[in-house]
C-alpha cells in the first residue's frame, strides 16, 4: 500500500512538473512571438519584420529589405529616409516595415536578431537607428555580439534581458524567416524596397535610390 | 608626355577608342556602384559622402582610356614591341573595376549564394578597402602610363 502511494505521488509530481513545464514554453513563445502571424503587404509577409514605423492605416506601405552591415543601406539611411519619414510616415501617407536581409557576413543576422531583443524592451527603432549611426566595415567587430550588448546598454535596456536574448539565440529563426521571405519576392540586393498601397498594387525600387525617385513612386500609387 | 598624347591622338580613331574605353568603365563602374540607377527610371546620383568613391572611379576609367589606347597605338605602330604595359593598363583596369564590385549589389548577393563563407570574405575584403585598392589600380595605371609614354619615345626615337 505504502509502495502504491510512493509511485502515485511520483506519477503526480510528474504530472503537475509537466504541466508547469508547458505553460512556461508556451508562454516563452508567446512572448518571443507576440506577432501577427498573417500580417502582410501586398504579396510581402511582414509578420516576422520590424514593428511598423509610422500609422497601420497608411495607404502606402514601404517594405525596406535591408542589412545593417551594408553601406548602400547605411546611404539610404542617411540620406533619404530622413525626407520619406518628414514628408510620408509623419504625415499619415505610409508607414515603413523593415524586413531583414541579413546576408553579408557572420555579424549581420546577430545584429538583426539583436534588434528584435530590443523590440522585446520596446526600442526596436532606436536600436535600428544607433546600429545606422555605428555602422563601420563589415565583419570589422562593430556588430560582434560584445559591441551589441554595448549599444544596447547605451540605449538604456534592461541587460540582465537583452544578455539573455543575444546570447540565447531567440530570434535566429525569425531572422532566417525573414531572410527566406525576401529571397522570395526576388530580393538580391540591399536595400531593396517594395512599395505597396491599399489597392495591393506593387513597385519594387532597387538600391539606395535618391528621396526624388521614392517621391515620385509614392506620389503615383497614392 | 604631351608629344606623345599628341601623336597617339593625330589619328582619331584612337581619341574614339579612349573614349569608348572611359564611357564602357565609367557607366558600368557607375551603376554596379549605385551612381546610376536604371529602374523605375534613369537617374544619376552622387549621395553624400560618396564624393570621393565617384571620384576615384572617374580617375580609374580616364586613366584606363588613356593607357589601353596608347598602348594599342604602340602594338600597332611598333609590331615587335612587348605587350608587358599593355597587360599592366588591363591589370590596373580590372583591379579598379573590382573594387566597384559592390558587395551590397546583386554581384555581391550573387557571389556570397555561389561561393558561401569564402564569398563573404572576399565581397567583404572589396567592399571594406574599395578606396585603397582604388587607389592601388589609380597607382598601377599611372605607372602603366609612365612606362608607355617612356617606351613610345625611345621607340618613335623622340626626346621627351
Amino acid at each position: 500500500m505504502k509502495k502504491k502511494g510512493i509511485i502515485f505521488s511520483g506519477i503526480a509530481a510528474i504530472v503537475i512538473i509537466a504541466i508547469i513545464a508547458s505553460i512556461s514554453v508556451s508562454q516563452s513563445v508567446n512572448e518571443s512571438l507576440n506577432l501577427d502571424m498573417g500580417q502582410t503587404h501586398g504579396t510581402v509577409s511582414t509578420a516576422m519584420g520590424s514593428p511598423i514605423l509610422g500609422s497601420d492605416s497608411a495607404p502606402i506601405t514601404i517594405i525596406e529589405f535591408g542589412d545593417y552591415q551594408c553601406h548602400q543601406c547605411y546611404n539610404w539611411f542617411h540620406n533619404t529616409r530622413d525626407s520619406v519619414v518628414e514628408n510620408y510616415i509623419e504625415t499619415g501617407k505610409a508607414n515603413l516595415v523593415f524586413v531583414d536581409l541579413a546576408f553579408l557576413g557572420r555579424d549581420s543576422p546577430k545584429a538583426a536578431a539583436a534588434t528584435y531583443c530590443a523590440e522585446e524592451q520596446g526600442k526596436y527603432w532606436e536600436f535600428h537607428d544607433l546600429l545606422y549611426t555605428s555602422q563601420e566595415g563589415i565583419d570589422s567587430g562593430w556588430a560582434n555580439s560584445e559591441r551589441l550588448k554595448a549599444f544596447a546598454f547605451s540605449l538604456g535596456l534592461d541587460m540582465e534581458l537583452f544578455d539573455s536574448c543575444i546570447d540565447s539565440g531567440k530570434f535566429n529563426k525569425r531572422v532566417q524567416f525573414n531572410i527566406n521571405e525576401a529571397k522570395k519576392q526576388g530580393a538580391s540586393a540591399t536595400p531593396t524596397f517594395i512599395i505597396v498601397n491599399s489597392n495591393g498594387q506593387q513597385q519594387k525600387l532597387v538600391g539606395a535610390q535618391p528621396y526624388a525617385v521614392f517621391k515620385d513612386v509614392i506620389d503615383s500609387m497614392i | 608626355m604631351a608629344q606623345m598624347i599628341k601623336l597617339v591622338f593625330a589619328d582619331y580613331r584612337y581619341i574614339i577608342l579612349a573614349v569608348a574605353i572611359f564611357v564602357g568603365m565609367l557607366i558600368p563602374l557607375s551603376i554596379i556602384s549605385e551612381f546610376i540607377f536604371l529602374e523605375p527610371y534613369v537617374i544619376a546620383h552622387i549621395p553624400s559622402g560618396g564624393e570621393i568613391s565617384f571620384f576615384l572611379i572617374l580617375v580609374v576609367s580616364a586613366l584606363s582610356g588613356l593607357v589601353l589606347a596608347m598602348n594599342v597605338y604602340r602594338i600597332n605602330a611598333f609590331r615587335n614591341s612587348p605587350k608587358k604595359k599593355m597587360g599592366g593598363g588591363l591589370f590596373g583596369s580590372l583591379i579598379g573595376a573590382a573594387a566597384g564590385a559592390c558587395s551590397c549589389g546583386p554581384i555581391g548577393f550573387a557571389v556570397i549564394s555561389t561561393f558561401g563563407a569564402a564569398g563573404g570574405i572576399a565581397t567583404a575584403f572589396l567592399a571594406n578597402y574599395e578606396i585603397p585598392i582604388r587607389l592601388v589600380a589609380i597607382a598601377i595605371l599611372a605607372y602603366t602610363y609612365y612606362a608607355t609614354v617612356k617606351s613610345l619615345a625611345v621607340e618613335c626615337k623622340i626626346n621627351t
